[in-house]
């Protein structure tokens, strides 16, 4: 069996696998999102990124596009919650470096499941007869149904180069573990991947671990390019079973975001100026206290109740056991077999 | 008379409009303290949706902050994620789409994408946009939709139509093959509203305590048309009042 151990640094991973003008599924939603790889992304000033994701909260993808990283969006819903706008994207889109192209959520997760599945569209139901369908001709359609000649709409299949997720556990193979929302969309959007899956995880497990409950793992191995062992890698948002929301720091980042003037020293105390991610911990807790991180600290004492065996059967039993039989049986199989002989 | 806060009339009002037993998608933001609250008093055997892909027949153990919150997760009873969920309102299975927004026009559309003439990107204002909106309102059976009211909000036509309600009148959703009922009452900062029958017009049908109609008119951009059969709200009692401040003790959503 190939072992490949695919752990490396966030630096490592993101220089390795991200390339100027890729398309990049970006995981998460309201929380997991992966900020860790959204900073090391800007540090790396990345070029012209293309982003398909559903939904997406805590400012991370503001961060990108006000870092000059990412030019074209596909959403159907991107802020910063705690300030309740997308600020740098709203700036960027005025001046004409961003393109965005509008989608619902189910349509957005639609389009990945279609990546997923490796076809070209996908029909779905929303964004008919609205302002989305009239603008983003890019990924969304009308067609005659071929089975009832009705007007269906449809969406094209989004399929990202490279995927960033954040994930609770994952092992040196790749093999990614998460739970709770099963990562919303990034199970498809990460399969639905050209070159792989990028991933920072919380904890790393030995592979014997994960596979003692293949059921929790969202991506195997074989999708992977590289796991990043990354604590608190969703910061300011959260990873079930780790830590919650940090509001306090998402408002006080989406300050920066605000307003333009003030977004480059955010960007450079922040990101810049943190060699990789700890160093951005390590500031957090200098500045706001290991109090702020305390307070993150989840209610737990949920482990599942239901125990479970993932035993199998081994077929070695049936060796030496005679067929199965009765005497009606036997009585049909002899005049059959008296019949055939008659003939 | 009880003491009550805006919000809090606000969502107890909504709550109203569930019925107990019935599959209702909780969109972001105070929807999500009206599912908690309905759980909690008349509607008990509600099924709650949401977003992240979390299904629960019981209240979340804590107060959730997002339609993703961890404690939608825990102790529910399916968590296949948003494909699951969102996947049940293309089946028709949802009873009651509950959503909030920036706009709403007469015919019930919302807009979340934006302020402006999205053709002229300078000065176009991006909102967050569509989410689960336009999804939640094609194909639920009925809309519940919340809203702050003032004259820029209650628009003669949105600016831009992220999640339809009757499009430009009657006939415009069954035209295009929607399986949704769209839009059947609308909760605002100042009254209740449904939509006509035959117009499919938007018309008040309730105005809140301190409010009147006069007011609320001059809070809307178009020539509102008011119910022959208008009445006052009526007001959350003081037990209501303490039941839904036990959901949010610390006024994070009711402020």
């Amino acid at each position: 069996m190939a072992d490949i151990d695919k752990r490396m640094t966030l630096k490592e991973a993101v220089a390795k696998f991200i390339h100027d003008g890729d398309t990049v599924y970006y995981g998460g939603f309201q929380i997991a999102v992966p900020m860790a790889l959204t900073h090391e992304i800007i540090r790396q000033k990345k070029r012209h990124l293309t982003t398909i994701e559903s939904s997406t909260d805590v400012g991370g993808l503001d961060l990108l596009v006000g870092a000059g990283c990412v030019t074209e969006i596909h959403t159907a819903w991107i802020m910063n919650w705690y300030v309740k706008a997308p600020y740098a994207i709203r700036r960027a889109f005025n001046k004409g470096h961003l393109k965005r192209y509008d989608i619902s959520n189910f349509g957005a997760t639609s389009a990945m499941m279609a990546g997923f599945l490796g076809i070209p569209f996908i029909p779905i139901r929303g964004n008919t007869g609205t302002d989305m369908i009239k603008h983003n001709t890019t990924d969304l359609r009308t067609i005659e149904d071929p089975f009832t000649g009705k007007k269906q709409t449809v969406v094209r299949a989004w399929r990202a180069d490279v995927a960033v997720i954040h994930a609770q556990k994952a092992d040196r193979l790749g093999n990614v573990v998460s739970y709770s929302t099963r990562g919303v969309t990034d199970e498809f959007g990460a399969m639905g991947s050209k070159r792989g899956v990028i991933v920072t995880a919380e904890e790393i497990v030995e592979p014997e671990i994960t596979r003692s409950d293949p059921d929790r793992v969202i991506v195997p191995y074989f999708k992977t390019l590289a796991v990043v062992h990354c604590p608190y890698g969703a910061h300011p948002s959260a990873s079930r079973g780790y830590y919650g929301l940090d509001i306090r720091f998402s408002q006080y980042q989406g300050k920066y975001e605000r307003h333009a003037e003030l977004l480059p020293h955010f960007l450079d105390e922040w990101i810049y100026g943190c060699a990789d991610h700890a160093a951005y911990m390590k500031k957090y807790v200098e500045k706001f206290g290991q109090e702020g991180l305390d307070r993150l600290k989840p209610i737990l004492g949920f482990k599942p109740k239901m125990d479970i065996d993932y035993g199998y059967h081994d077929p070695a039993c049936w060796k030496g056991v005679p067929l199965y039989t009765d005497d009606r049986l036997k009585a049909y199989e002899e005049a059959l077999a008296a019949k055939k002989g008659g003939k | 008379m009880a003491d009550y806060k805006l919000t809090e009339l606000m969502t107890i009002r909504c709550a109203r409009e569930i019925s107990d037993g019935e599959v209702v998608f909780v969109g972001v933001g105070l929807p999500i303290v009206v599912a908690a609250y309905a759980f909690a008093t008349h509607a008990p055997n509600m099924i709650m949706f949401t977003e992240g892909g979390a299904i629960r027949a019981t209240p979340p153990p804590g107060l959730a902050i997002t339609v993703d919150d961890p404690a939608l997760f825990t102790n529910a009873d399916a968590t296949f994620g948003m494909l699951a969920t969102m996947a049940a309102l293309q089946r028709g299975e949802v009873d009651v789409a509950f959503i909030g927004g920036a706009q709403i026009d007469k015919f019930g559309n919302i807009n979340s994408t934006g302020a402006g003439d999205w053709s002229k990107k300078e000065s176009f204002t991006y909102f967050a946009g569509s989410g689960g909106a336009n999804d939640m309102a094609t194909s639920g059976k009925r809309v519940l939709a919340i809203m702050p009211q003032d004259k820029k909000k209650f628009v003669e036509k949105c600016e831009y139509i992220t999640t339809p309600g009757f499009l430009g009148g009657p006939g415009e959703r069954e035209a295009l093959g929607m399986i949704g009922g769209g839009p059947d009452c609308v909760v605002s900062t100042m009254g209740v509203y449904r939509f006509d029958e035959d117009t499919k017009e938007m018309y008040l049908a309730e105005f809140f305590p301190g409010q009147s109609v006069e007011k609320i008119k001059a809070a809307c951009a178009w020539d509102l048309k008011v119910s022959p059969n208008v009445v006052e709200t009526t007001p959350p009692t003081a037990e209501e009042v303490k039941v839904l401040r036990g959901i949010d003790p610390t006024g994070f959503y009711l402020g």
